[in-house]
């Protein structure tokens, strides 16, 4: 390290340094992507982006008056992510993920 | 399929102007059946057939297959499936209507396929995951690949072929000759 340091400064001595720079950065664009951090983002009971609403809510917030959906999001210990209403229908005749058949159990829930 | 999916909406939005009382409940399977339907349609095995006795009843259909290897080769088998209200938590019913000689599916038509059962321990029952394409493909293969002698519906055919397979194979085609000639 200290030796490159050297040579930085015995190059620069000279004037011959800004002749080296090719290219000045004056200007630069971020460009950045997400996504959601689930496994699968389609919920595979109803076939809807677990990020809306699954399809009986939908269904039933068209006789709704007042808009709000409550329609969240359920992550199995397995990682596996199902709208929590198609879940919990799911759940009452076989505790297992339909995906990947383990015992389901809840690891969080949320939007 | 678009004009099936058109009349759906009209029929939606008819009862919901109607009134938003007596038209209790919007039906999930119907909504999944639109897109189901056309994806079992595209994915057609090419022993199969679908059709549809009522183009505005999308739960009730028959499949025939018509084998095109195996015992069963020459027949044309007629399957009755029929998707009741609480689909995709509860799988079809599908009952068999032409008279063979199975062994994983009994003279009355009752058809034994894993993928059928309701519940099941295993994962190879049903599940919401599953869609129409699987029953389909489920059903075909009875007929190849998922033919199972060891869990039988039918046990005397299961019997027989365990006891003389050319005797199973002239009874088969007994039965294709009576029944289900195509």
């Amino acid at each position: 390290m200290a030796e490159s340091v050297q040579d930085n400064v015995e190059r620069g001595d000279g004037d011959n340094v800004k002749t080296e720079n090719f290219f000045t950065l004056k200007k630069w664009n971020a460009v950045a992507m997400w996504s959601w951090d689930v496994e699968c983002d389609t919920c595979a009971i109803c076939r809807v982006q677990v990020m809306d609403a699954c399809l009986r809510c939908q269904a039933e917030s068209k006789k709704d008056f007042y808009g709000k959906q409550d329609c969240v999001v359920v992550w199995g210990e397995c990682n596996h992510s199902f709208h929590y209403c198609c879940m919990s229908l799911w759940v009452k005749q076989n505790n297992r993920c339909p995906l990947c058949q383990q015992e389901w159990s809840i690891q969080r829930m949320g939007k | 399929m678009i004009t099936l999916r058109g009349k759906l909406k009209k029929d939606n939005d008819v009862s919901n102007s109607k009134s938003r009382d007596t038209n209790k409940r919007v039906s999930i399977r119907d909504k999944l059946l639109v897109r189901e339907v056309q994806e079992m349609e595209q994915t057609l095995p090419s022993t199969c057939q679908i059709v549809f006795d009522d183009p505005n009843r999308l739960h009730e259909f028959t499949l025939v297959i018509v084998p095109d290897e195996g015992y069963w080769v020459g027949g044309r088998f007629h399957f009755g499936i029929y998707v009741t209200e609480d689909y995709n938590m509860a799988p079809p019913q599908v009952k068999c209507q032409t008279k063979l000689w199975h062994p994983n599916i009994n003279e009355d038509g009752d058809v034994c396929l894993s993928l059928l059962r309701q519940s099941s321990i295993d994962g190879l029952g049903w599940a919401p995951t599953r869609k129409l394409k699987d029953v389909v493909w489920g059903v075909n293969s009875l007929f190849t690949d998922l033919l199972n002698f060891d869990d039988p519906l039918n046990r005397e055919a299961a019997e027989l072929f365990l006891v003389d397979k050319e005797s199973f194979r002239h009874k088969v085609k007994e039965y294709v000759t009576q029944y289900a000639k195509r």
